[in-house]
This record gives structure tokens, sequence and C-alpha cells, in this order.
């Protein structure tokens, strides 16, 4: 080889060429210096790969444990629980794969082909959803490709139908689609974590690089409810539904002192575990979101607006006779011929006659400003989705035969739920509060939108409603006195008012002398024959007070009640 | 040049075994046989993924390849026992049979069309691309050419117009294909091969000016790769369509830095980047041992290149020009082939379609590759014996 060295350099183009195959790889490993390691560079390693990361790199979510919905004592409504989602992706899995992952799943093999077939042209598809942890493990455990297991969580209801209207529910992804499931769905639903993960052009993953973020599970949210009273109102408006034969029916019960709503059940119902054939007419919160007509239960009303007037007493005698009195073209009559009545007699016996005479001699408007301050045809306050406002008329001008109607409760609408919030201002001595679905920490101030002594007044005179001459002996309890005030509305049909369809009602309070709660009964259409107020609904008040008081610890005033008998007798 | 047969007599005894042995060029052998090996893991961590999506076998391309290697280590030892006086004899047979087969592939039916070029001649199952045996027929032919006339092209113009009639049929048959990247090839070998033989500077001057504007006028006339030239320039520009394949594979070189993902650890083999275990797995090896495992495999070639020059030299000084000649087209082959497809992995030559020697996944260039190299090494075993 030494020999060869100087004859290198004379063999000018064998040099030539070596310089050239030299230049070659030099040329490479600069650029290949500039584009895998130099520092810097515009289009250097580090912008490389980034873009790698962001065709690569993706997020995965990691769904966040949704907050348990609770009655105010903690007991279970709505519940997470833990599943198991199975998918696949119909450009990777290997046809006899389909039927081992069918087989595992239970499902048919030439179904789950006929759909992936469809979904050829996808990288995604839920072959099952929602299983419990063990069912999907049967289909992980094969490790087939192309298979992803998504974990999710299954809402359940562990108080079934006896809450469904007021909890509401999720749908399948998790989102509130009713009742407070959907009012407080942004604080239940708590903020879903985050997972890196590299994955292949075909969405397959490739690595884990592990959590980023992990979910912020949702907030838990306490009912105002009691679900012992919430178990017993359910029973028995389930009852009353059974027996009276009734189209549907409502009870709502509300702390007198706070506003809250401890109890609020309709019928129909529906099973929120299992909604494959739930109609939409299950699904209503009909306390809240249907109107009925009060009927006679806004009397007490009219009668406080003349009160607090000035121009009449509790003492104030209505002259009653002949039994009848006309209205511009209309009659309104009285069961039979009171006479001469005091003003709780006209409440006690739910006098046509007597709430028109009273009605038509106040000044204008009067009684429909007491409607309003007490509630009628404005929200309650608890943001509930779909809630109504019913409707108070506003009239510039009234007719006698307008303000005789809305007097005793036509003509205008309401929710049972205003029903009781009004009854709630009467019952607390004037003072009304928001109305509350969720448990109040601290107790929200009143407002005095009816003058103390006069409310007091009317709650006196309700309790003659129970007492022996009233029109719902049959909402007096063995161990509670009881107060309160029946309604029987006719419903509207296609020409006008119907003559066989009511709608009974019962709005009352108890203990009557310290009112704890006040709950309304709403029977819609009872059809075997018990159409009446007292005799409809105030028997369902007076099973679900009763049992109520004694689950509040309220002590018995029964002697009270025997004595108030006895006076009555005595008279 | 008393040994022109390859004796296997039972006769010869331990010591001219040892010898014989010494004559073998074992730098570019072990370097070859390390290329083959290499080129067969890095084809199976490429095409594993691919495989298994396509062929349901992991080990497809892997087997392929592997059977090809089988088929051109054979190949190898046949040629290597061929004295080199056959070849430069058989010179003209091959000029006939590269035509032939360049022709033959351009006839429909014959040659199969694959991605918009007819490059494949189906051989039974096999299927070979006709101009990588061409590259092969060319290279004997032309040193063959070279070595008898060397005296009539220095001094006449006869010799040098049959040469470029010669060099421009192979051209315009491959471009007929189309196949650029092999004619470009194939003119930087044949202008190496004729500088070397000692064709006037200023002529020489003259055709390579020929040829860089005859390839250069083909690139603009073509829609193609005039677009592949644009893109090439900023393939960001378009990296969702004519720049996908050069932004995936720039990705990959970036991914790798210093040493790399590790074996099996590319991640722009995942489907990302087309043609990763062929054109491009030059890529994969810069993902995947990084620039170190890169520069590896340049010098790699470098030593290559650098062993067949030397012989090309050595033969030259012992007067054997048909070696050298021969010696010095497979060099360039090897340096034009390999610098340009790792040249155009790294974005720092426009797309070609060329294989990189020895490690792409293709059968064709594996044959003929081997078969340049076995020519190579007989080359050397002859010259040695003096």
């Amino acid at each position: 080889m030494s020999t060869s060295k100087g004859a290198w350099f004379k063999q000018w183009r064998f040099g030539t060429i070596c310089c050239v195959v030299a230049v070659l790889p030099a040329a490479l490993i600069w650029h290949l210096s500039y584009l895998q390691v130099m520092p810097g560079q515009e289009k250097g390693h580090d912008f490389l790969q980034a873009q790698g990361q962001a065709r690569t790199l993706r997020e995965q979510k990691i769904n966040a444990y949704r907050g348990v919905i609770t009655d105010r004592n903690g007991e279970l409504l709505a519940v997470s629980t833990p599943v198991v989602s199975i998918a696949v992706n119909p450009q990777v899995i290997a046809p006899n794969d389909i039927v081992r992952l069918a087989k595992a799943l239970n499902l048919s093999a030439k179904d789950l082909t006929k759909k992936l077939q469809r979904f050829s042209n996808k990288q995604f598809m839920y072959v099952a959803r929602q299983l419990p942890p063990h069912e999907a493990a049967n289909a992980t455990q094969l490790k087939i490709r192309g298979v992803i297991a998504q974990r999710e969580y299954q809402r359940y209801y562990p108080a079934g139908e006896v809450a469904a209207h007021l909890v509401g529910f999720t749908n399948i992804d998790d989102i509130g689609q009713e009742g407070m499931e959907l009012a407080l769905d942004n604080h239940l639903a708590g903020a879903p974590g985050a997972q890196r993960v590299i994955k292949d052009l075909k969405g397959n993953i490739v690595k884990d690089l592990g959590v980023v973020r992990s979910a912020s599970p949702g907030g838990d949210v306490a009912l105002s409810i009691d679900l012992r009273l919430q178990y017993l109102a359910y029973r028995e408006l389930k009852l009353a539904m059974s027996v009276q034969k009734a189209k549907s029916g409502s009870i709502v019960m509300l702390d007198v002192t706070t506003g809250e709503v401890l109890a609020m059940v309709n019928q129909p119902s529906y099973n929120p575990n299992d909604r494959a054939n739930i109609k939409p007419n299950q699904t209503r919160n009909r306390a809240m979101t249907d109107v009925i007509e009060p009927g006679s239960t806004v009397k007490p009303f009219t009668v406080m607006a003349a009160l607090e007037t000035g121009r009449y007493t509790p003492e104030s005698i209505i002259n009653t006779n002949p039994g009848f009195v006309r209205v511009g073209r209309k009659t309104f009559i009285d069961p039979r011929n009171y006479g001469e009545i005091d003003l709780g007699t006209v409440i006690q016996k739910s006098s046509q006659v007597g709430i028109s005479k009273l009605a038509l001699d106040l000044p204008q408007n009067v009684v429909r400003t007491m409607f309003e301050r007490l509630g009628f045809g404005q929200s309650t306050g608890t943001g509930f989705p779909g809630e109504s406002l019913g409707v108070l008329p506003s009239r510039s001008k009234w007719h006698p035969i307008e303000t005789a109607t809305l007097a005793f409760g036509y003509g205008l609408t309401v929710t049972p739920l205003q029903l009781a919030q009004a009854y709630v201002t009467v019952a607390n001595s004037g003072q009304t509060r928001p109305i509350s679905l969720l448990k109040q920490d601290e107790i929200p101030a009143a407002t005095q939108v009816v003058d103390a002594k006069v409310a007091d007044q009317i709650a006196v005179m309700l309790k003659r409603v129970t007492e022996r001459g009233g029109t719902a002996t049959r909402a007096q309890t063995s161990a509670y006195l009881t107060a309160g005030k029946t309604g029987t509305a006719h419903k509207v049909g296609e020409n006008g008012y119907a003559d066989d369809k009511y709608v009974a009602t019962f709005a009352g309070m108890a203990p009557a002398n310290d009112p704890r709660v006040v709950t309304v009964v709403v029977i819609n259409e009872p059809t075997s024959g018990h159409y009446y107020g007292g005799e409809a609904a105030a028997p369902v008040f007076a099973s679900v007070t009763d049992s109520s008081l004694r689950l509040l610890n309220v002590p018995p005033n029964n002697s009270q009640h025997a004595e108030g008998v006895k006076q009555v007798a005595r008279r | 040049m008393s040994a022109l047969f390859l004796n296997t007599h039972s006769a010869l005894n331990h010591a001219d075994w040892k010898v014989r042995l010494a004559r073998l060029d074992w730098y570019l052998l072990t370097v070859v046989l390390a290329l083959m090996s290499f080129g067969l893991v890095m084809i199976l961590s490429a095409s594993i993924d691919l495989a298994a999506h396509s062929y349901k076998d992991p080990w497809f391309f892997f087997k392929r390849h592997a059977l090809y290697l089988c088929v051109a280590l054979v190949g190898a030892i046949m040629i290597f026992s061929l004295p080199s006086q056959a070849w430069n004899r058989l010179g003209i047979v091959f000029l006939i049979i590269g035509i032939a087969l360049l022709v033959a592939v351009l006839i429909p039916g014959v040659g199969k069309m694959v991605n918009g070029s007819r490059r494949w001649l189906g051989v039974g199952p096999f299927s070979l691309q006709a101009s990588e045996a061409a590259k092969f027929c060319f290279i004997v032919f032309f040193a063959s050419f070279l070595s008898r006339r060397t005296f009539e092209f220095k001094n006449g113009w006869s010799a040098f117009f049959k040469l470029l009639v010669i060099l421009g049929a192979f051209v315009i048959l491959l471009l007929l294909e189309p196949d650029f990247g092999s004619s470009v090839v194939l003119c930087i070998t044949a202008g190496a091969m004729m500088f070397i033989a000692g064709v006037p500077v200023l002529r020489f001057v003259f055709l390579a000016l020929l040829a860089v504007v005859g390839l250069a006028f083909m690139a603009v006339a073509s829609p193609y790769r005039w677009q592949r030239l644009v893109t090439f320039l900023d393939p960001w520009a378009d990296q969702f369509s004519s720049g996908y394949q050069l932004v995936q594979s720039l990705i990959a070189f970036g991914r790798g830095e210093w040493f790399g993902l590790g074996l099996g650890n590319s991640l722009q083999k995942l489907f990302f980047l087309p043609e990763a275990h062929t054109d491009f797995i030059f890529s994969i090896v810069a993902e995947e041992f990084g620039l170190i495992g890169a520069l590896v495999l340049v010098a790699c070639f470098v030593i290559l290149v650098w062993r067949i020059l030397l012989l090309a030299f050595k033969a030259y000084k012992q007067e054997a020009f048909f070696a050298s000649y021969c010696a010095m087209g497979v060099a360039m082959l090897f340096s034009a082939q390999a610098f340009i497809n790792m040249g155009v992995a790294s974005g720092l030559l426009p797309t070609k379609g060329l294989t990189l020697p020895f490690v792409s996944s293709g059968g064709s260039s594996l044959l003929v590759c081997t078969a340049l190299i076995a020519l190579v090494l007989r080359l050397g075993w002859e010259l040695n014996d003096e």
C-alpha cells in the first residue's frame, strides 16, 4: 500500500472521484446533524418532535364520578356505579375475533358482524354499553385486537319511582336530562380528567403516558325532601289513586318554618332505573309542571283580603239568604241555605254565596293583589326545570262575574306547589319564604306579605273546616288537630267546564295550633264516585299528615282536638 | 492472472487454502454481511405492524426478504465462481440482455404497472425490477467496452459517440418506464467509468453538461417531478398532500436525536410513514438508533465504497482495466444509490424511488447488489493473485 500512496496523486482522475465521493457522505452527515441534534434550528428536532406529537399524542377523557343526590338525612337518591362499555374499531378487529367477542358478551355473532359491516368505514363502534365490570371482563380478558374498554359511570336511583320526578335522571352519557339531575348538572357532573396516550394512525394506543389531569368528582347534593315522608306520601297517593281510579295526583308537603319541600310525589310515576317503556306523561313532576284551577282552596285568601281591608272582622256576618245569588247572568248556589253566617262559617261551609257577596263588596283588585302577594302567577324560586308559573289574570276592569269566580278559585291557575306556598304564608303568620328543593343550612329570611293578625285569624277559621260541620271532617286525624280547606274544581272540557270531571284538592296544615307542615293533596279526575275534595283528597291528607308528624316526632295534641269536638258539640 | 478458475481440487494443501482465503477482501465481505443482517432486522422492525395489518402475518416481509437473501447468496456464490474474463468476453451479450429487459418491461402485459410506473417483470411467483438487472448488465458491458476500446475513444469520436448512443438508449428506456432515479444513478455510474477510462476532460465536461441539462429538462417538463421538486423545498407547505411522506420522514429523524428511541420503538412505522420498510427505511433507522445509528450506517457504506474504489485503483495500476472500470462502476452505483436514498429520506434531495442497498426490502435490488458485490469480490480475488 505504501508504494501506491504516491501514485494516488499522479492518478488525478481517481483523486477527483474520491473527492466527489467523499463530499457526499459529508453533506449527508451535516444535514442529518442539523435535522437530529443541532439545537435552536427553525425546523430542527424540537420542531419535528412537536409535529410528531401533534400527530400521535392524544388525550383521552377520564370520566368523572358524578356527585350523589341524597335526601335531607343523607339517604341516597341517585348514585353512580362504575361500569364498563365495550367498543371496537371495525377496521381492526378480525372476523374470527368478532365471533369470540360476541360469545363473551352473549351477543349474536351474526348481528354483530352485520353491525360491524355497517360501520366498516368507521374507527369506533359501541358493542355493549354500561356492563357490570365482571361481565365486561369476559370480553377484555380475551385481549382481542381492536376492542376498546371504556370506564364509565351508570346512575342508579335507589328510591326508584318514589322520588323519580324530583330527582330526574341522566342519559347514557351521564348528562342530566330531567329533574334535579338536569337543574344541577354543572354541579353534579364534575370535571373529566385526561390521560395522555400515543396512538398510531389506526387509532390503536401504542403507549400510555399516564394521567395528565385526574378527574375531579362532581359535588354532592342534599335535597330538602325527607325520604321517609316521601315514601309514605307516595304510598298513600298510590293507594288513593287505585281506590279512586283517578287519572293522576300529586302531594306536596312543605316545612312551614323553612320553606323547604319535605315531600313531593306524583302519580303516575316511573322507574328511573328501567326507562325502556316509559311514556312522557309518566315523567312529569305534576306538582310543579301542571297547573290546576284551585277552586275553593283559595276562598280563605279572599276572606283574608277582606279582613285586611278593615271593613270586615271575623265576626262580620254575611247574609247568604236565600241560598243562591245571581251575578250577571249566572247563579251561584249553596247546597242549602246557610242563612246569616259569620266569615269563619263561610269558609267552614265553603259557601259560594258568601264568598261571592264578600268579593263583590270589596274594592276591585283587592283579591287579585292578595293572590299575587301569596305567589300565584310567579315562580316559587326552586329553579326546577319546566316549572309552571300558573296564570293570575290581570284586568283593568273587573266584571262582577270575574270578581266572583276569581274569589272562589276559577279563572286562575296554580301549581300544587304554589298553593302549598300560599298556605305556608297563612300557617306562618303572614310570612313567606322562597321554596327550596335543596336542604337549607340556614333558614332564609322571611318576608311579611300579610298582616300577622289577619293571617292568624284565617288559620283559626281553617281549623273549623276539619271540625264537625266542616266540609273536610275526614281531614282530621286521631292524634293531631289539623286545619285546611277543600277544593272541588270542575275541569275544563271541550265545551267549557265539564259536569263530570273534577279536580279534588285539599290544602291544609298540622298541627293546627302550631303548624309544622303544610300539605297539598291533588286528585285529578277521581272516577269512583267520590269527587269532592273533602271525600277524595282530605282522607289522603289525614293519613299522610298523621304519619308524617309522628315521624317528625311532633307530640300528639289529641286532647285539644277532643276538647274542640266537645266545644262544638256544646254549641 | 494465472488462476482463472476457482479450483476446488482435493489436492490443494492447507497452506494453499490459507493463501487463497487471504486474497478475499474480508473488509468488504464483512461490511456487506453486516449490512445484510442489519437490513433484515430493520425490515422486520419497520414492517411488523404493516405486515400484521395487511397480511395478518407480522413476519411476512421478513420471511420474503430472508428468502430473497438466500437466493441472492446462492447467486453470489455462483457469480464468484465464474472467472471475470468470462464477463469481459460476454460484454455485448449483457448489452443485449439489458436492452431487452428494458424494452420487455415497457410492453403492456409483460411489464407490470405499479403506482403509475411500468417497472416490474413477472417471473413466475416472483417479480423482477428490470432497471435493477439492467444496471448490472450496463456496468459489465460498459466496463468491457471501455477496456477494449480505450485507444479509440481517447483519440477519435466514433467510439465516443457509440458510448453516448448506448448510454442514451438505456437512459431513454429507463425514462419511459418512468424511472428517473435509476437513470440518474446510471448516468453518474457511466460518467465515472468514462472519466476513469480517460475520456478527454473537455469532452467529459460537455457530456456532463448535456446530462445535467437533459435531466433538468426532464424534471421541469414532467408535472409530477416538478411537484416533487417544489414539495421537497418546503414539504410543510403541503404536509397533508404531496409533502406527507417527506414530513413523516422528517419527523422520524427529529424523534431520533442522538441515540434514537431504541430498536422496535419507532412510531412513524405505525402506518404514519408510507414505504417505511422499503425506500424510507433509513428514516426508521434514524428514528430507532438516532444520529449515531445513522452515522454508523453511513460509515458502513463509506467503507464499502472505499474498499471497491481501492480495488479499482489497484486494478488500474496493474492495468487490469476491465476489473478497474467494473469496480469503479459498482462503487459509483453504490455511492450514488445510497446517497440519493438517504438524501431523499432526510429531505436533502427531491423524492426518488430508490432503494437503500442491502437494507431496504426489495428482492430485485438485493439480488443485483449482491451479484455486483460478488463480482467485485471475484475481481479482487483474481487481482491479488500476484
